[in-house]
Order: structure tokens, then C-alpha cells, then sequence
């Protein structure tokens, strides 16, 4: 009350929080929302043969891209492969993340540590280590060879693909998950089970609920990251796995069809604004 | 010794405002061209002995991974261009014309265009070609005891899942899928591409990659492929740096060329000094040096009389009349009907 009485006059009425807003609104302006808008200028433009762009304005590279088969394909091949990879990457890190959660001090330290540890070393060098353990006269091939069952093939297709990134994923999840779970108090669990609930049902009728805005957090975050990823796909799909994120990376630099490439971006741009949606009207459903 | 450092302290400073004197008058050109041992060699080759004769002329060598990235920079830059010269690939060269990026190339530039040989030249692109590679066959010389001479080995059967190919769109495959539909009687590859892609639907279960990575050359250089195809040039360079292990052989069949090209950029800063540079590319005695150094066959017809039987024997200049002409302007037209074929028919049935 004092502080907004000893303001300028100009400045009440919510215009200090314009101002305070306005510098980082221009640099995303700048940064952010001027490039996105240059990108959907450019899906209307015509390609060339050989790389050239036409500046005229055009729906083909929309029509084209609706009436291909192998783009819709594409379109939905990138986002089940994502959910499916978002859904394991949240199986394999909700255990961990709960283990994480209720150990305490340096040991807590420690694993923390050890969770995040992954992200120190770059995505490429994981991917590689990946390709190393499982190409077909690799570690793991060999171990199931030698027990005697039929060696399946784990790289250079879409296998490879959803191993890599789901291990890549995973520190990701798992701070989402941690970050979302504060809400979750042991006293609460122990209230259950006071009350003669079993653990199963310990967890799903009250640890569940409970971590459920951790659980879309980390959902959203690593289906974002898993269609927007193209160095793990790239370098274990074995050129056999198409997305939406690699053709891009094909259309812009090796097939110099920058329209094309464009109007794949702003397709990406409406999966993940599909995405936040969907993420938006869960939390008001928890709400 | 007081006297002998004063002297020296003296020569020192002497040295030293000199050198800046001259670096302040040196006119600084700018190439971009391949980055990695391109740069590496070309540096050595072209670059350096061309700055140790034209002391007041610098060249600052840009390199960028491909010819795409060098296209999106000049593009970026065409209102105020930093680089003077580019040295890219034919096709995006013919882009960059279109986009009026590249300045005319006539005998004003430089006065070896007449020497170039025709394939060299190409209608309708400002820039003239200043390498010549070819597809070769590339293979692990442990994993292949003996040397293959044809490019039927891919399909060989005891290299199941063990035959890397950079997949269309990549011009790789392009060049291989020219190749194939001549050995499968394919008579027009621009009117039809149908039985080269009929034979590598045969080849599609062999294949372990088609996206080998970071380049075709280190997976079968270490094994985790066996057979493969790669570029004549890079390949030699590999094959020296492998210690035996990669082996590079120019099939009996013959091969097609992937065509270099350097071209002045339009209102580049340093134009007269640039030229200069073009012109030295282009000059029997840097093709030579350079296909010394990186077997790039030269473009100039007289440099193959001042390069050693040794390197050019490395390189395609002595099969000349083996090489299938691929007009790359014309491929670009169909390669997108190529990549849709590939991708439709031959790349599915390799899962």
C-alpha cells in the first residue's frame, strides 16, 4: 500500500510491470518470435530446382506436404515413436525419481550427482557409446547370442533409435518428476498405511495423484525433446527411421528445399502446441 | 653483449613494425570451401603457396562442413558480402547463380578457363569446376581378404548387414544409383532410373547403414562395416591415415565425377585480389600441387603432365573414357523423384 503510494502516479495500474516486461518481451520478439515468423513466410515461398527459393506466395509446400502419404506417415510415425518414448523414459526414471526423493542427505547428494552426470557429456558422445554396446558384433548381441537365443539386431533402426533416446531422456525426466514431487509427503503415505492400505494401493490412490503434475511436467518436457532430437535418430536409425526432425535436417541442408524445411518447422511448431494444450488441460483436470 | 642485444632489441622492433606495416596493407581475401581435411590440404597446397608468392595478399580460409551451409551463409550475406570466393558443389553453385550470388566468371578472372577441361564448365553457373572426384568402392582389407574390382561386391552375400551407403538424398547414392542403372542396361538415366532402382532393391538387405556417420570412411576404416562407397579423394587420404585398413578401388566399371566449383562472390570486399586467387586455383601449378596432396583429379588439362605417375594413378585421370558423364544440373531436376524412389522401394526393404 505504502510502496504504491510513494510511486509515480504514471506508473500504477500494472505499467511498472509493463516496463519491467518489456525488455526481455523485445528480445524474444527479436529472437524468438521474428525468426518463427520469417520461417512461416518462408513455407509459402516456391522451391527451386537445385536449392534456389522463389519469393512468391504459394500454398504448395502445404498442399504437397497434405496430400503425400510419406509426409503424414512421417508426421505420424514421429509422434507415436515420441510418445511411446516418452511413456518407457517415464516407466524406467518414475522408481528412480521416488528412490531419489525419499533418501536423505549425502546419499541423496550423491545419486543427485549421479543422475545428472549423464548431461555433463554431450549427446553425441552418448550416442556413439550407444552404437559401440549395441551394433550386431557388440557386448549385448554377443550375451544373448551366447545363451542361445536369436540375436535380434539393435542398431542403425528403430530400436537403436528408442533405446538411445530414452537413455538420453532420462535425466530430464527425472528432475521434472523430483521437481513435481513436492507435494508428496511421507506423513501422508504413512496416514495410509496407518489405515491398513496395502502398499499397491498405497501408491496408486495416494502417491500417484500426488506426483501426477511431476509426471505431466516430465511428459511434456521429453515428448518436446523427443520429436525436436535429431543426432541420436540421425546416428542410429541407420538412415532407416524417418521423423520429422531429421527430414528437416535433410530437406535444409542436403536437398536445399528450404520451404519445404520450413513448413516441416512450423509443423513441429503445431505438434508441440498441440502438446502444451494437452498439457495445460491436464493440469486443470488435477486443479 | 649490451651492444649485441641493443642490436637486437632494435632488429626486433624493426621486425616487428614490418610485419605490422604489411599485415596492415594486406588485402584479405576470404574462401569458404569444406571444412576438415579439405581445409586441411587445401590450406597446404593452393592456399599457402599462393600467399608466398602475392606476400601482400591474405586469405582468410572459411570452412563450412557442406556446401549447404556455405549457400545459407552467402544468402545471408548478399547485401553485404564478407566472403569473397566459394568453392562448392556444382548443383548448389547453380543455386547460388540463380540467386545472382556469384559474379560472371569470364577471362577477366582468369585467363586458364580456355585450359579446363569441358566438363569443367557448366551453362547457366558463374563458377567454373577447380576439383574433380569420383565414387569409388571403399572396403575394411580385414574383413575383404581380396581386392575387389567390381562393383557387384556390394551385393555379395558374405557381407550381409555389413555394406555401408550414404542413402539418397546424399549424391552418393545418386551417383550410385547412375552407376547401377548403367551396369543393370539402363540406358538414359534421365528419362529412367527404373532398373538401377530394381538391382539396389536387391542390394537393400545387405545394407547395415544407410547413414553412416560422422562419414563413410571411419566404420569401414574400424571395421563395424566391411564394404562400402565413399569419394575417391577423402578416401586416399583415410586410406594413407588407416595404416592399410581402408581399401580403395575404382571398379572396372567405371564411375561418374562430383564437380567442385569456385566462383566469385558479387560485391565481395577484396574483387581484384579475389580474382587473383581464382586464377592461381585454377593455374596448372596449384591443380597439380593439390592433387599431390588430396587426389582430386585436376580440371585443368595441362596440369596432368606436371602431377607424378604415383598420385595420378590414385585419382580417375586415367580412365577418363570409363567415367559416365553426369550432368548434375539435369540430376537435379530428377532427384527428387530418385529420393522418392528410394525411399518408397528400396530403403523399406532393409528393416
Amino acid at each position: 500500500m505504502s510502496a504504491a503510494a510513494t510511486l509515480p502516479r504514471q506508473w500504477r495500474n500494472g505499467e511498472l510491470a509493463v516496463m519491467l516486461l518489456l525488455p526481455i518481451a523485445l528480445i524474444n520478439a527479436i529472437g524468438f518470435i521474428l525468426p518463427v515468423l520469417n520461417l512461416a513466410r518462408y513455407s509459402f515461398n516456391k522451391s527451386r530446382i537445385g536449392g534456389g527459393i522463389e519469393n512468391v506466395f504459394t500454398w504448395d509446400n502445404w498442399a504437397g506436404l497434405l496430400s503425400d502419404p510419406f509426409y503424414l506417415e512421417l508426421v505420424f510415425n514421429s509422434v507415436w515413436i515420441s510418445l511411446a518414448i516418452t511413456l518407457t523414459t517415464l516407466v524406467v526414471s518414475y522408481p528412480i525419481a521416488l528412490y531419489l526423493h525419499r533418501s536423505t542427505g549425502s546419499w541423496r547428494t550423491f545419486l543427485t550427482v549421479l543422475v545428472i552426470s549423464p548431461l555433463l557429456t554431450s549427446a553425441v558422445v552418448r550416442t556413439y557409446g550407444w552404437i559401440a554396446i549395441l551394433v550386431d558384433d557388440g557386448p549385448v548381441v554377443s550375451a544373448i547370442k551366447a545363451v542361445g537365443l536369436p540375436a535380434p539386431s539393435l542398431m542403425f533402426n528403430i530400436k537403436g533409435v528408442f533405446i538411445g533416446l530414452t537413455e538420453i531422456l532420462m535425466p530430464y525426466m527425472i528432475l521434472a518428476l523430483m521437481a513435481g514431487f513436492g507435494r508428496l509427503d511421507p506423513r501422508v503415505e504413512e496416514a495410509a498405511r496407518t489405515l491398513g492400505a496395502t502398499p499397491s494401493r498405497t501408491f496408486l490412490k495416494v502417491i500417484l495423484p500426488l506426483t501426477l503434475p511431476g509426471i505431466a511436467l516430465g511428459c511434456l518436457l521429453c515428448f518436446v525433446l523427443a520429436v525436436s532430437s535429431f543426432i541420436t535418430p540421425k546416428l542410429m536409425g541407420g538412415g532407416r527411421v524417418f521423423l520429422l526432425a531429421t527430414e528437416i535436417y535433410d530437406q535444409a541442408i542436403v536437398t536445399l528445399n528450404w520451404p519445404l524445411a520450413s513448413t516441416l518447422s512450423i509443423l513441429v511448431l503445431i505438434v508441440f502446441g498441440a502438446a502444451l494444450w494437452a498439457y495445460s488441460a491436464v493440469l486443470r483436470r488435477l486443479d | 653483449m649490451t651492444a649485441f642485444k641493443r642490436a637486437a632489441g632494435v632488429s626486433m622492433t624493426a621486425l616487428a613494425m614490418s610485419i605490422a606495416a604489411s599485415a596492415a596493407m594486406a588485402d584479405t581475401v576470404v574462401l569458404t570451401a569444406y571444412s576438415g581435411i579439405f581445409q586441411e590440404n587445401y590450406v597446404k597446397a593452393v592456399v599457402e603457396p599462393f600467399m608466398k608468392a602475392n606476400p601482400d595478399v591474405k586469405v582468410e580460409f572459411y570452412g563450412m562442413p557442406n556446401s549447404a551451409q556455405m549457400l545459407g551463409t552467402l544468402r545471408a550475406q548478399v547485401s553485404a558480402p564478407q566472403i569473397d570466393i566459394a568453392i562448392m558443389d556444382v548443383s548448389v553453385a547453380k543455386a547460388a547463380t540463380d540467386e545472382g550470388i556469384f559474379a560472371p566468371m569470364d577471362e577477366t578472372v582468369t585467363k586458364h578457363l580456355a585450359d579446363l577441361y569441358p566438363q569443367a564448365r557448366a551453362d547457366g553457373v558463374n563458377a567454373v569446376g577447380v576439383t574433380f572426384d569420383n565414387l569409388v568402392l571403399l572396403y575394411n582389407t580385414d574383413k575383404v581378404k581380396e581386392a575387389p574390382t567390381s562393383w557387384n561386391a556390394l551385393w555379395d552375400a558374405q557381407y550381409a548387414k555389413q555394406v555401408s551407403i550414404p542413402a539418397v538424398p546424399d549424391i552418393q547414392g545418386t551417383t550410385l544409383t547412375i552407376i547401377t542403372d548403367k551396369m543393370a542396361g539402363g540406358t538414359d538415366y534421365i528419362q529412367s532410373v527404373d532398373a538401377g532402382i530394381k538391382r539396389l532393391e536387391e542390394l537393400a538387405p545387405n545394407v547395415q547403414t544407410w547413414e553412416p556417420r560422422p562419414d563413410v570412411y571411419q566404420p569401414i576404416s574400424s571395421g563395424t562395416a566391411a564394404i562400402g562407397i565413399g569419394w575417391n579423394a577423402r578416401a586416399q587420404v583415410y586410406s594413407d591415415l588407416s595404416a592399410g585398413k581402408l581399401g580403395v578401388v575404382l571398379p572396372q566399371e567405371g564411375s561418374g565425377f562430383q564437380i567442385n566449383v569456385i566462383g566469385l562472390v558479387k560485391g565481395g570486399p577484396a574483387s581484384e585480389s579475389a580474382k587473383k586467387f581464382v586464377d592461381y586455383a585454377l593455374s596448372p601449378e596449384a591443380q597439380a600441387a593439390f592433387t599431390e596432396q588430396m587426389f582430386y583429379a585436376p580440371t585443368n588439362a595441362k596440369a596432368a603432365a606436371l602431377i607424378s605417375e604415383k598420385a595420378l594413378e590414385r585419382t580417375a585421370a586415367g580412365v577418363m573414357d570409363k567415367m559416365i558423364a553426369i550432368n548434375w544440373l539435369e540430376v537435379a531436376k530428377i532427384r527428387e523423384a530418385i529420393t522418392e524412389q528410394w525411399r518408397r522401394r528400396v530403403i523399406p526393404l532393409s528393416r
